[in-house]
C-alpha cells in the first residue's frame, strides 16, 4: 500500500471517519440538541466534495487511477456521479429533517445509516472487481433495508423492509452465483482482467453466457426493472416518505455505475448477448412503467411505476455500448436522481405535522394554497414527462438519439410512443394543482432551509435545461465521446 | 473419479431447492430467510469448487467475504423479523396483505 | 481411491436429503436444525477439497453464531406453525416442476458440454505436507484484498446500528441494571453496622 492508494479513497475515507463521528456524538448529545448531528452530515458531505474535487487527473477525462490491487478505480465518470451522490443526498437530508421532525422520528440512526449508505454508493461506483462490487452492493442494501423499516412501529414500513429484503437478498444470490460461474470461466474477479480473459478466450463461451444471465437477472432485480420489479412499488409505498426519498433517488446513480462496470468494464465482449437481454428488460420496463403509473392513485406508488419506466430508459442508455449512449444514461440517471428528489420533496412539504400526504388529491388546488411551490411541482412533473425546455427532455432526447444512431429504430419508437403516453399522468398532477379545489385551505408551511432547497432543486429542472450542454459535455468525455 | 462438474452439480441443485424453498414457503418467513442462506451456500460450493480446480485462492476469499455478508445479512433480516412480530403478532406474510404483491 | 467417492457421495446425499427437510418441515426448529446438518455436510465436502480455513468458518460462523441467532428467534417470538403451511400443498406440483425444469437446465449445461469436464479443468494434485490453507488464504487477504477486507468490517459495524436502530426500546419502568453505578459502589452505601446490646436468648 503506497500514500497513493490512500489518496484516492479519501473521500470514502472522510465519510466512514465522520459516520463514526457522528455515532459517538450522538450518544453525548440532548434531544434538544439533536441538530448538531444534522450539521455534521452536511458538514460531511460538503468536505467529501472538496475532497473529490481535489483529485486532479491531468486533464485526460477518460485516464483512471486504480488503488488497492485493483480493487478501486476513480474515473471522471465515477467522481461526477459521487460529487452528484453527496448533492442530492444533501438535498434528502434537508427535506427529510422537516419529516422526522413533524412525525417524532428525528433521530442519529437517519444520518449514519444514510451516511453508511453513501458510502456503499461510492464503493460500488469504484468497484474495480467483483468482490468489491458485492460488498458496495451488499453495504447499499443492508442500511436500505433498515431505513425502510425506521419507522419501527409502522406495520406497513416493516412489511415493506421484509419483502425489500426477502427479494433484495435472492437477487443477491442470483448476482453471486452469475459472478461465480464468470469467476470459473477467467480465473480471476479483477474486472479488467476478466475482459482480458474474455478477448483470449472468445465470447462464446458456454460458461460466460450461463454466467451472464445470472448476472444480468440480479442487475435487472436491482434496478428494479419489468419483469424484476415487484419489490418497487411496494417498498416505495411501505416506507416513510423521508426513506423512499432516499432510494428512490441516490442509489439509482450506483446501479448505474455499477451496470457499467460490470458489463462494460469486465464483459465488453459479450455486448451482443446482454444487448438482447437488456433490449428486453428496457422495453418492458418503459412500457409496463408508464402504463401502470396511470392507474395509482397514491403518489408514492405513482412515483415508484414511474420510476421503473425512468430505469427502462437508463437500461436504453446503457445497452447500446457506445460512447455517445453510456454519456446518455449517466446524463439521465444524474437527472433522473434531481428530478425524483424534488418530487418526493414536494411530497414531504405537503405533509402536514407528520401525515403523509400519499393521495393525488392532496395535490388538488396547490396553485391557490401557494403559487410558487404548484410551479415548482409543476416544473418537476413536465421535467419527468420530457416536455421540451425542461432537463428531462434533453435526457431522454440524447438516450434515444443514441439508441437510433446505434440501429436500434424500433426500440427508439417504443420509447417515444410511451413517452407520449406516460406524459398524461405528470401532465394530471399539474391539471390537480391547477384547476381543481384544494381539499383544505391549511397554508404550507416550511422552514427556510426547505424552501430554498426545493426551490433551487426546482428552478435546476429549468436551468439545467436551458444550460444542459455543460454536463452533457462532462458527461459524454467521460466515455470519450 | 470426481470432476468440476460433481461440484457444480451439488451447487446446482443446492441452488433449484432454495428457489423451490422460496417458492413454497412464500408465507413462512423464517424459512425463507433459511432458504435464502441455502441459496448462498450453493454460491459459496461453486466458488470453492472453482477456486480449488483452477488452483487460485480468490475464489476461497470471496467466499469469506460472502459468509462475513451473509451473518450481517441474518442478523438484519432477523431484526426486521422481530419489528414485523412486534407490529402485527405474525408472521404469517398472507396476513401481510397491505401491500399488494 | 473409492474411500474419496465413499465420503463425497455420502456427504453429498446427506446434504441435499437435509436440504429439501428445511424446504418442507413443520416446525421452523426442525428446519433450523436440518439447516445445521446442510451447512456441516458442505463443511465435510469442503474438507474433502482441501478447503480447510472455510470449512472450520462455515462451521464456526454458521453452526455457532448464525444458526444459535435463528433458534433464539424462533423460540422468542410465539409463532403459530399451522397457518404457516397454507398453499405449500397448494403450490407443490407447481414448485415441483419449476424447480425440476431448473435443474435440468442447469445439469444440461454442466454436463453435456465438455467446458465444465475434466479436460478443462483437471483435477487438481493435493497440496505438499506443510501446506496450510489458513496459512495461504490470510496471505491473499491480507494484501489484495485488504480493501474489501476493511469494507466487511464497515458491513458488520452496519448489521450492529441496524439491529439497534429496529430493536432496542427504552420501557419506562423497567428495571434494569447499571453497571457503572454497580462498580462504582462504596461499602458505605451497602453496609451499614448497627451497634446494639447483645439480646438475651430467649428460651422456650
Amino acid at each position: 500500500m503506497t500514500r497513493m492508494d490512500f489518496l484516492l479513497i479519501a473521500p470514502e475515507l472522510w465519510v466512514v471517519t465522520m459516520t463514526c463521528v457522528i455515532l459517538f456524538v450522538d450518544l453525548f448529545l440532548k434531544e434538544e440538541r439533536r441538530a448538531i448531528v444534522y450539521l455534521l452530515a452536511m458538514v460531511t458531505l460538503v468536505f467529501a466534495a472538496i475532497i473529490t474535487l481535489r483529485f486532479d487527473y491531468g486533464g485526460d477525462p477518460t485516464a483512471s487511477a486504480f488503488a488497492f490491487n485493483g480493487s478501486f478505480v476513480r474515473d471522471q465518470m465515477g467522481d461526477m456521479l459521487k460529487l452528484f451522490s453527496y448533492f442530492v443526498l444533501a438535498m434528502v437530508f434537508i427535506y427529510a429533517k422537516f419529516f422526522l421532525r413533524q412525525s417524532r422520528m428525528f433521530r442519529a440512526d437517519f444520518y449514519t445509516l444514510s451516511l453508511e449508505a453513501l458510502l456503499g454508493i461510492m464503493l460500488l461506483i469504484s468497484a474495480n472487481n467483483l468482490v468489491m462490487v458485492y460488498l458496495g452492493l451488499e453495504l447499499l442494501a443492508l442500511a436500505s433495508y433498515t431505513l425502510v423499516a425506521y419507522d419501527r412501529d409502522s406495520a406497513k414500513g416493516s412489511e415493506a423492509a421484509m419483502k425489500y429484503f426477502v427479494l433484495g437478498s435472492m437477487a443477491s444470490g442470483i448476482l453471486l452465483y452469475g459472478m461465480s460461474m464468470i469467476y470459473g470461466a477467467t480465473g480471476t474477479l479483477d474486472l479488467v482482467a476478466i475482459s482480458e480473459a474474455v478477448r483470449v478466450s472468445g465470447s462464446d463461451d458456454i460458461m460466460l453466457v450461463f454466467g451472464l444471465v445470472f448476472l444480468v437477472v440480479g442487475l435487472a432485480f436491482k434496478f428494479g426493472a419489468v419483469p424484476f420489479h415487484m419489490w418497487v412499488p411496494d417498498v416505495y409505498e411501505g416506507a416513510p416518505v423521508s426513506t423512499t426519498l432516499f432510494i428512490s433517488s441516490v442509489p439509482k446513480m450506483a446501479a448505474f455505475a455499477m451496470a457499467f462496470r460490470l458489463l462494460q468494464t469486465g464483459l465488453g465482449d459479450l455486448q451482443s448477448d446482454w444487448m438482447q437481454m437488456l433490449s428486453l428488460l428496457a422495453v418492458l420496463s418503459i412500457v409496463f412503467g408508464n402504463l401502470a403509473a396511470i392507474a395509482q392513485t397514491n403518489i408514492k406508488r405513482m412515483l415508484a411505476y414511474s420510476t421503473i419506466g425512468h430505469m427502462g430508459f437508463v437500461l436504453m442508455g446503457l445497452l447500446p455500448g457506445t460512447a455517445e449512449s453510456y454519456g446518455a444514461g449517466m446524463f439521465y440517471v444524474i437527472v433522473y436522481a434531481l428530478m425524483s428528489a424534488a418530487a418526493f420533496g414536494m411530497v414531504i412539504m405537503l405533509s402536514a405535522r407528520g401525515v403523509e400526504a400519499e393521495n393525488l388529491d392532496d395535490f388538488k388546488g396547490l396553485n391557490r394554497r401557494n403559487s410558487w411551490y404548484a410551479a415548482i411541482m409543476a416544473m418537476v412533473m413536465f421535467s419527468m414527462a420530457g416536455v421540451p425546455v425542461f432537463v428531462g427532455f434533453f435526457a431522454k432526447w440524447l438516450v434515444i438519439q443514441a439508441a437510433l444512431n446505434a440501429g436500434l429504430v424500433w426500440l427508439a419508437i417504443i420509447a417515444v410512443v410511451f413517452s407520449v403516453i406516460g406524459a398524461f399522468y405528470y401532465i394530471r398532477v399539474v391539471k390537480l394543482m391547477y384547476f381543481d379545489e384544494p381539499i383544505t385551505e391549511a397554508p404550507i408551511d416550511a422552514p427556510v432551509d426547505f424552501r430554498a432547497a426545493i426551490s433551487l432543486n426546482g428552478v435546476i429542472m429549468l436551468g439545467l435545461g436551458i444550460f444542459s450542454g455543460s454536463l452533457i459535455q462532462i458527461c459524454m468525455s467521460s466515455f470519450g465521446a | 473419479m470426481l470432476t468440476l462438474a460433481h461440484f457444480l452439480t451439488l451447487g446446482a441443485l443446492l441452488f433449484c431447492l432454495s428457489a423451490a424453498g422460496i417458492f413454497l414457503n412464500r408465507k413462512n418467513v423464517i424459512i425463507l430467510l433459511m432458504c435464502i442462506e441455502l441459496m448462498l451456500l450453493a454460491v459459496n460450493m461453486n466458488f470453492v469448487a472453482f477456486s480449488r480446480f483452477l488452483g487460485n485462492l480468490d475464489g476461497q476469499v470471496f467466499v469469506f467475504f460472502i459468509l462475513t455478508v451473509a451473518a450481517a445479512e441474518a442478523a438484519i433480516g432477523l431484526a426486521i423479523l422481530v419489528v414485523v412480530f412486534r407490529n402485527r403478532q405474525t408472521i404469517n406474510v398472507a396476513e401481510l396483505d397491505d401491500l399488494k404483491g | 481411491m473409492p474411500i474419496y467417492e465413499i465420503v463425497f457421495y455420502t456427504f453429498s446425499l446427506v446434504m441435499l436429503a437435509s436440504a429439501v427437510a428445511v424446504i418442507s418441515v413443520r416446525n421452523p426448529v426442525y428446519a433450523a436444525l436440518f439447516l445445521v446438518l446442510t451447512f456441516f455436510s458442505a463443511s465435510a465436502i469442503w474438507m474433502l477439497l482441501e478447503v480447510e480455513f472455510l470449512a472450520i468458518i462455515l462451521i464456526l460462523v454458521y453452526v455457532g453464531a448464525v444458526m444459535v441467532l435463528f433458534l433464539f428467534v424462533v423460540m422468542m417470538l410465539d409463532i403459530n406453525v399451522e397457518p404457516l403451511r397454507e398453499g405449500f400443498i397448494r403450490y407443490l406440483p407447481v414448485g415441483l416442476v419449476v424447480a425440476g425444469l431448473m435443474a435440468a437446465e442447469f445439469l444440461l449445461v454442466i454436463w453435456t458440454k465438455s467446458r465444465f469436464g475434466p479436460e478443462a479443468f483437471p483435477s487438481p494434485p493435493p497440496h505438499p505436507e506443510g501446506y496450510s490453507n489458513t496459512q495461504a488464504v490470510g496471505e491473499v487477504l491480507y494484501t489484495n484484498y485488504l480493501l474489501p477486507f476493511e469494507v466487511a468490517g464497515i458491513i458488520l459495524l452496519v448489521a450492529i446500528i441496524a439491529a439497534v436502530t429496529l430493536t432496542l426500546r427504552h420501557r419506562s419502568g423497567a428495571h434494569r441494571q447499571n453497571p457503572s453505578r454497580q462498580v462504582q459502589v462504596q461499602r458505605d452505601e451497602r453496609v451499614r453496622l448497627v451497634k446494639m446490646k447483645p439480646e438475651p436468648r430467649q428460651e422456650g
